[in-house]
């Protein structure tokens, strides 16, 4: 967050560049970029426990809260739906059917690492970005603290230092970057989950899983794997065993969040054609009026 | 000169276009002729094209058709406790019984309750398929640790509520792993209390036209040879045990005609429901009282098919028609034969196969005899 303004504009100039050269690959595939060789995790909600040690293993590799390992076995925490903040990037919550209150499960939610990620498309700097290997991305050290990302974020994911006067960060899973490109390693929450409800690997992979467990258990899921087609697609995907309009994870369309602001962006400056043509069509108007005027201060000083 | 070589160009680039052709036609279509009654494609077990017995290339246990049903076993077959040691650096050694568990899965779906996709003749321990590591090429496989916990946890949850690794895991000395003042070594050596199964139950049910089931319990077992799990099918551990709340051994209206819809589907309900209680079983009811050599029979020798015990000819023929003079020892009915008797057809003393009535000798002895007073042979007496 050292930044001084020659260097934000620098910055600036540069991440327009790459988010330009970036976005080219995305318009080229239609809606999003192909996404099914990134890396995702596949969670199974009729699998998990609700133990916790997702969030054990994330405040210990990521947060480091101070929390003692025995409160992350409490579960009165499900008393209240609890969101995702700057000290447990990701939370456990219960939820039922309202048809069948008493059969509850559990969900884990954090940052799903959008296959075209609104924060990143908001992003004024760059600092978010998404990574070819399937994370989203935040560099800190471009942040500029606007937060923009964490209104354009469909899931409410990022959020925000507030209590530092000093450098504060946006906050949000980092999908374990260091550990998955490399380390070779699962991300600390799949590796600690002892039912194995996550399951790590490509997305092309994880969506064969998902739908191969819908078919043969079609008892204990409901047809729909979220995250395959919601939002543009998602690294993270869910299994469940009831309707998702039961969790907190957002009904949402299946275009990518920025495809919107992008077109008409990307349309108003296609070519930087438009801006040419404004200006230009400007210059004839001001050219053609400053003629006027100074054949008319001319004839006016004949006079 | 240069049309030999010609030729030979054209046939050596024959050949090598036909290769593949032929090499494929002399694969081995059946390389497992044990497995030709199942329906699979080489892929459905090994991941490279052309397995070798050097790199059979196999995927970790294919869930193919001849595993899908586990055979039936005996708790006997089972070791009682089971040492599960994969991860002794930071806990003790799981002491698992076995035992206990498989006693209360006869509640349930028997060994199948965890032991899934077994072949029939041998139940395989879990880290026979399920690997220490995920296994990155099979992601729909969990490892051997997801495997446990899965198995361990999906009932210990319904159970407890409390999802605590000590419940299992005692911390190894030295781990820095803190044990939380639960003791788990109490459970070893337990045994499950011996479920007796009620003799007889008699139901009053708010039917009008039938208010009273009499249910004999224990002779629906012995005659239909019946499992628990037959009837009691969705009841899982949590269904008696649960730390927090009372064991619900009631069932309701509709779990009872449940059960006894797996075989009386299509009975009317006088079947069960009467005005009164009903005497339990006798074969003599059926109209056909048995002698001394079907009383010791299992009720499967004579009603083989399926669950339900369909009326039989009380024609003797009508099982034993295999019998004839051969193979027939005449003594098993108390008369050894004398070697002249032995010597004739069945139907020469038995006219018309009429087994049930006792012969009469008159159609070859003229001097009025009877099988009481002369009789073809020796009466054995018991």
């Amino acid at each position: 967050m050292a930044i001084n303004r020659r260097n934000f504009f620098k910055l600036a100039a540069a991440g327009s560049t790459a988010l330009a050269v970036g976005k080219a690959h995305a318009d080229d595939s239609g809606l999003t970029v192909d996404c099914s060789d990134n890396y995702g995790v596949l969670v199974d909600t009729a699998v998990c426990i609700g133990c916790r040690r997702c969030e054990l293993a994330c405040d210990q590799e990521h947060t480091k809260s101070g929390r003692p390992p025995e409160s992350f076995d409490d579960k009165s925490v499900y008393e209240k739906h609890r969101r995702p903040n700057k000290d447990a990037f990701t939370v456990v919550n219960e939820f039922a059917d309202p048809a069948k209150p008493d059969d509850k499960y559990t969900m884990k939610v954090q940052c799903m690492h959008c296959n075209d990620p609104a924060c990143a498309s908001a992003c004024l700097v760059g600092a978010l970005r998404k990574d070819a290997a399937g994370p989203v991305v935040y560099e800190e050290w471009r942040c500029i603290g606007c937060r923009y990302c964490m209104v354009a974020c469909p899931f409410q994911i990022p959020t925000y230092e507030y209590d530092k006067a000093l450098e504060p960060r946006v906050r949000k899973c980092t999908f374990c970057y260091e550990r998955i490109t490399e380390e070779g390693q699962m991300p600390a929450c799949v590796a600690i989950c002892p039912n194995e409800a996550l399951t790590f690997g490509t997305r092309q992979r994880l969506l064969e899983v998902a739908h191969y467990r819908i078919k043969s258990h079609p008892e204990r899921y409901v047809d729909h794997v979220y995250g395959e087609k919601e939002a543009g697609g998602t690294s993270w995907m869910y299994l469940a065993p009831a309707e998702f309009a039961h969790t907190e994870l957002p009904r949402l369309d299946h275009s990518a969040i920025p495809t919107l602001t992008e077109t008409i962006q990307h349309g108003i400056f296609k070519s930087f054609l438009p801006p040419l043509a404004l200006y230009g069509l400007l210059g004839l108007i001001m050219h053609s009026t400053r003629e006027k005027k100074d054949r008319s201060e001319e004839s006016s000083n004949h006079d | 000169m240069k049309r030999i070589l010609l030729t030979c160009l054209v046939l050596g680039a024959l050949t090598l276009m036909l290769a593949p052709l032929t090499s494929l036609g002399q694969r081995p279509m059946s390389a497992h002729p044990e497995l030709d009654h199942v329906d699979l494609d080489c892929s459905s077990c090994h991941s490279c094209e052309e397995p070798t017995i050097q790199e059979p290339c196999l995927k970790a246990c294919p869930r193919h058709a001849a595993m899908q049903k586990t055979g039936q076993h005996q708790l006997s077959e089972a070791p009682d406790t089971i040492m599960l040691a994969e991860i002794a650096d930071q806990f003790q050694p799981v002491r698992f019984n076995h035992k206990l568990h498989a006693e209360m899965a006869e509640m349930g779906q028997d060994c199948a309750t965890c032991h899934h996709y077994s072949p029939e003749d041998e139940i395989p321990p879990c880290k026979e398929c399920h690997g220490g590591e995920a296994n990155p090429t099979n992601l729909r496989q969990p490892s051997l640790k997801g495997a446990y916990h899965r198995q361990c946890l999906s009932c210990h949850r319904e159970w407890s509520h409390d999802t605590k690794c000590v419940v299992c895991h005692l911390p190894a000395e030295g781990s820095g792993v803190v044990a939380m003042g639960y003791d788990s070594t109490d459970i070893i050596g337990i045994s499950h209390p011996v479920i007796t199964e009620p003799e007889k139950k008699v139901y009053h049910t708010p039917y009008e036209e039938g208010p009273v089931v009499t249910f004999y319990h224990k002779e629906h077992i012995e005659l239909f040879d019946l499992r628990c799990v037959d009837c009691h099918q969705e009841e899982n551990c949590s269904y008696c045990h649960d730390l927090q709340k009372p064991a619900q051994l009631a069932k309701s209206q509709e779990e009872v005609h449940a059960m006894c819809n797996n075989c009386h589907l299509n009975d009317a309900c006088s079947k069960c429901h009467d005005t009164k209680e009903r005497p339990g079983f006798t074969h003599a009811s059926t109209g056909w009282e048995l002698g001394r050599y079907h009383q010791g029979l299992d009720c499967r020798a004579c009603h083989p098919t399926g669950k339900r015990i369909s009326r039989l000819s009380n024609d003797c023929v009508a099982c034993h028609g295999g019998w004839n003079q051969e193979n027939f020892d005449h003594a098993v009915t108390g008369l050894r034969l004398d070697e002249l008797h032995q010597m004739m057809e069945c139907e020469d003393c038995h006219v018309d196969l009429q087994f049930t009535q006792t012969p009469d000798c008159t159609g070859c002895h003229d001097d009025g005899r009877t099988a009481e007073f002369a009789p073809p042979g020796d009466w054995i007496n018991e």
